[in-house]
């Protein structure tokens, strides 16, 4: 069975996430463009945490530091109360539209999961096609799977209380900036 | 003429029939859920079922998947022990806690030890239904800890002291209106208490606070990896995530069985639980080797305390389980809980009468005793056998046959009745078999009283109509007195069969034995006359073969040791017939699939299994063979025409059909001969052989039977052109489409052997 291209697996990426209710940009990977792109997706929030990556370059971050809205060193109490985290992912599975982050630097697992909107980097060439292709031992998740990680498919959601609802004890939002 | 509306109050509360050990608990079970939980369980396990069915159509290599995920969980219970002493490892060699709990009673005093230890007062709990078997919030309750429980399904519950009646989504039997009235009646807010979103929002809420302040998180594991520690958690709210990250202690709880050789195996699982449950990966899919690396936190004014981890496992009966021959396979289990959204009883009544204190649906049966005492499997009489769930568990556990096996164990552990002795003596059913009530003694002999009705036809046929016998059969053996029994023939279908002219001309073409089941050569034979006509129009060497009992009978019954003696007289009659080169016919879909799934636990040969499973065929599935192979087209051999009921047709194929792949075989060869041909959906129609002519299941299987019937309608609106013919394989399909449409209802074989063109 042939592998679809990688032109391909970003479309079937957008499409899925999409579906589960994730809301997909397609952006520039420089430092400006990521940038604005995260500007835009806060537009009008006030308080956003940042937490570093483990791929890409290390002036990208810098670069979101400087958005006026970040809090520098956030305390506990102010991550139990921020409006936006914005972290880095380590894959995308196209087939599920899910993206996945590696937990334990500092920050990452409270930026994904306590604020009410999450704003996830993800390089276009981190995407693989199927979930279970991240525990290949020789893929693109090998590294990140020897830490604590998280797959995650669209915001938190319930249907427990009858119909789907959207946004529960995990993020109500999550905006995945597709960097190609 | 509408019954005026019960009040909920007239019902049993949910928890007051958990345990039912009691049939009569199962009764009250049944007739609270039909009155209030049917509406909403129906519309969420169905919408899952669909959900699945649409992804896993869409997966490729689901079969292999499968297969793939037998393997390891079959290895993983095999060399648990070793297993146990990898993980052990891995996870002290990380700084975590290790404990293996022997009973209930053991994890929950581990675990109460570990929250006293930090002075705890309050844990936050994620989804965990190991934690309900081992009724760990009453022990922590009990010495002053306060439990929140952060799902909002295992909150509900908490809030309405309900156990769960699903594994996966355990108060999916709750809808909107009644969570609104719930809450409302438990809590005084000024906050809106109407929609998802209000009821939604208000939890939150209060849970968000407990996250913040909680000394002790506590989650269960859906997987565990022997070689690195990692537990993988499935969930859709964040619950578990927070439970996990935010207080310093985390204690995970899970059985034994969860564990599985390595984390490089977790991908399959991650692909196939999701999928099994509601088609797509929830959420959030969690991989943690815990204690987490993360910086603690310190919430709301509170000193900052070091990580610490408790894995804790619970064996409560599972090594025991591990040594049954039968019950290790639901150690398998990965609570996926699709046989609980493809079973048809399940979709109309839910766990909480489908099931026991802690696990329910077909599952639940071989769960409730592996980890209590057999009684606590009596609810898995709901089990009808119908197979649905077969292919549709993700580890193809048998769960009928479980099931089975447990209904044998109850009969046998049961004292008997003297009726059941006389009645197991006249028709000679085997020793122990007797022990079973007069009710199962009478249905897993019906080939007896059917071969003595048709004897005696002049007077049986007057008794089955009359009303006070039909009263005597509804007291002495349970056959409700609103199921009419059909009559018994003037020939049964053996002896119909001699009077047939033998086959004209005969070719190289193919040759058959047509067994002739119970249900057809006493119940409706002109099936049978119907099958012979075409397939020896088409050419085929078709004989007969005495009548016998293929054992289905039996085995619904839970009465092994007599099935397991039809299996083999059935094998000892058929074989020479295969010897000579025959194919065998069988009518009726439930002998079928005895022949094509359930001999391989009757028959003590495995080969004479595998002969009989390879060449037996349902009678149209074999005529769209020879189609296929003789390269004529179906439209040569009949014609739509000739149609004594038009071309508009309604097909509601067996359960057992659908499982065994000969469904679609038959629908595509009417439309292949031009038929307009409208499908159920349904996976059962609710009468399941003996499950719907019994008395106290009477009303659950018309329920179930309601989908069917409203589906027929829908495919019958005027917008959707209008009648169409009823068409079913199944005997009890055919009497339950009559019984709530009162119309009659034809198989597919009579209906081609009206339009024979050859
Ligand atoms: S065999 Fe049928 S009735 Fe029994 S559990 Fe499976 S789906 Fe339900
Ligand atoms: S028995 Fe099979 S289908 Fe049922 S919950 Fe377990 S794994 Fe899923």
């Amino acid at each position: 069975m042939a592998t679809p291209g990688n032109t391909s697996l970003v479309d079937l990426f957008a499409a899925r996430a999409t579906e589960a209710a994730a809301k997909v940009e397609r952006i520039g990977r420089s430092d400006s463009d990521v940038r604005a792109a995260v500007v835009r997706a806060t537009d009008g929030l006030s308080s956003l945490v940042v937490a570093d990556g483990d791929f890409l370059p290390p002036s990208v971050f810098t670069a979101l530091r400087t958005i006026p809205q970040v809090i520098p060193k956030p305390t506990d109490d102010q991550l139990a109360s921020a409006d936006a985290g914005i972290t880095e992912a380590f894959a995308g599975v196209a087939r599920s539209g899910s993206i996945c982050v590696a937990m334990g630097p500092p920050l990452r697992s409270a930026a994904s999961l306590l604020m009410p909107l999450h704003v996830a980097l993800l390089p276009a060439e981190r995407i693989v096609l199927r979930p279970r292709e991240l525990f290949d031992a020789s893929g693109i998740g090998a590294a990140a799977m020897q830490r604590n990680i998280i797959i995650i498919t669209g915001p938190s959601a319930t249907a427990d209380m009858g119909p789907l609802v959207r946004g529960v004890h995990g993020p109500h939002r999550l905006h995945i900036l597709l960097l190609e | 003429m509408a019954a005026p509306p019960v009040p909920a109050e007239a019902y049993d509360a949910p928890r007051t029939v958990a345990n039912k050990r009691d049939k009569s608990a199962l009764l009250r079970a049944i007739r609270m859920a039909l009155g209030i939980e049917s509406a909403a369980v129906r519309r969420n396990t169905q919408n899952f079922n669909r959900n699945r069915y649409r992804e896993a159509a869409a997966l490729p290599d689901y079969e292999a998947l499968k297969d793939e995920a037998r393997a390891i969980k079959e290895h993983a219970i095999g060399d648990l022990p070793d297993l146990l002493m990898t993980l052990e490892t891995a996870i002290r060699s990380r700084g975590g806690n290790f404990y293996l709990a022997s009973t209930a009673a053991d994890a929950c005093r581990y675990i109460l030890g570990v929250c006293q230890s930090h002075g705890a007062k309050l844990v936050v709990k994620g989804k965990s239904i190991t934690s309900e078997e081992i009724r760990l919030n009453h022990t922590l309750e009990g010495a002053g800890i306060e439990v929140a429980e952060s799902d909002l399904a295992e909150f509900i519950l908490q809030v309405a002291d309900e156990q769960p009646s699903h594994n996966v989504a355990p108060a999916m039997h709750y809808s909107t209106e009644r969570i609104s009235a719930l809450f409302k009646r438990k809590f005084s807010t000024s906050e809106p208490l109407e929609t998802g979103e209000e009821l939604t929002k208000f939890a939150r809420g209060r849970l968000r606070q407990k996250f913040l302040n909680a000394d002790v998180g506590f989650t269960g594991a859906n997987l565990i990896a022997a070689d690195t520690g990692t537990i993988m958690l499935v969930e859709s709210e964040g619950n578990i995530r927070m439970s996990s990250l935010l207080p310093p202690v985390h204690i995970s709880l899970a059985g034994v069985e969860k564990v599985i050789p390595a984390q490089s195996q977790m991908g399959v699982f991650l692909e196939l639980l999701p999928l099994s449950f509601n088609g797509k990966l929830t959420s959030y899919t969690s991989f943690l080797r815990p204690p987490l690396e993360d910086p603690p936190f310190a919430l709301a004014g509170r000193p900052r305390k070091k990580r610490e981890f408790h894995l804790v496992l619970i064996d409560n009966g599972r090594m025991k389980m591990r040594q049954d021959p039968v019950l290790q396979e639901s150690l398998y289990c990965i609570r996926c809980s699709a046989c609980m959204n493809c079973c048809a009883n399940f979709q109309t009544v839910g766990g909480h009468a489908f099931g026991g204190e802690t696990y329910c649906g077909g599952i639940g049966g071989a769960w409730e005793a592996g980890t209590g005492t057999l009684e606590n499997a009596r609810f898995s009489d709901l089990c009808t056998g119908c197979s649905r769930c077969v292919n549709n568990c993700p580890v193809r556990i048998d769960i009928p046959w479980l099931n089975e096996v447990l209904r044998d164990r109850l009969n046998r552990s049961s004292a008997g009745s003297p009726l059941a002795s006389l009645l197991g003596i006249v028709s000679f059913v085997r020793g122990d078999d007797r022990r079973a009530s007069a009710q199962k003694v009478f249905f897993a002999n019906y080939h007896w009283y059917a071969k003595w009705g048709t004897r005696t036809r002049g007077l049986s046929n007057r008794l089955i109509r009359h009303s006070t016998a039909r009263r005597w059969m509804q007291s002495l053996v349970g056959v409700d007195v609103r199921r009419e029994v059909p009559p018994f023939p003037a020939r049964p279908l053996v002896r119909a069969a001699r009077e047939l002219p033998p086959l004209a001309r005969v070719g190289k073409r193919a040759k058959v034995v047509l067994f002739p089941d119970v249900y057809t050569n006493y119940g409706l034979p002109q099936r049978g006359v119907a099958a012979i006509k075409v397939l020896r129009a088409l050419g085929v060497d078709i004989v007969v073969s005495d009548a016998l009992p293929e054992g289905r009978a039996a085995l619904s019954q839970g009465m092994i040791a007599t099935a397991k003696k039809h299996a083999r007289h059935t094998a000892d009659a058929l074989l020479p017939y295969l010897d000579e080169g025959r194919d065998i016919i069988v009518i009726e879909p439930s002998a079928l699939a005895m022949f094509r799934r359930d001999y391989r636990h009757l028959l003590a040969d495995a080969a004479r299994f595998e002969l009989l499973r390879t060449r037996t065929f349902d009678p149209v599935e074999y005529i769209a063979r020879l189609s296929a192979k003789s390269g004529r087209p179906a439209r040569d051999l009949f014609d739509v025409a000739r149609s004594p009921v038009g071309t508009r047709l309604f097909v509601h194929s067996h359960c057992q059909q659908k499982t065994l792949g000969c469904a679609e075989p038959t629908e595509a060869l009417l439309r292949e001969i031009g038929f307009d041909v409208a499908t159920s959906s349904v996976e059962c129609c609710g009468m399941a052989g003996s499950f719907g002519y019994k008395k106290e299941y009477y009303e659950m299987s018309m329920a179930v039977g309601d989908d069917l019937f409203a589906q027929v309608r829908a495919a019958e609106a005027p917008e959707a052109g209008g009648a169409r013919a009823l068409v079913a394989s199944g005997t009890s399909c055919t009497e339950q489409l009559h019984a709530g449409l009162a119309r009659p209802v034809l198989h597919p074989i009579e209906l081609l052997a009206s339009i024979l063109k050859v």
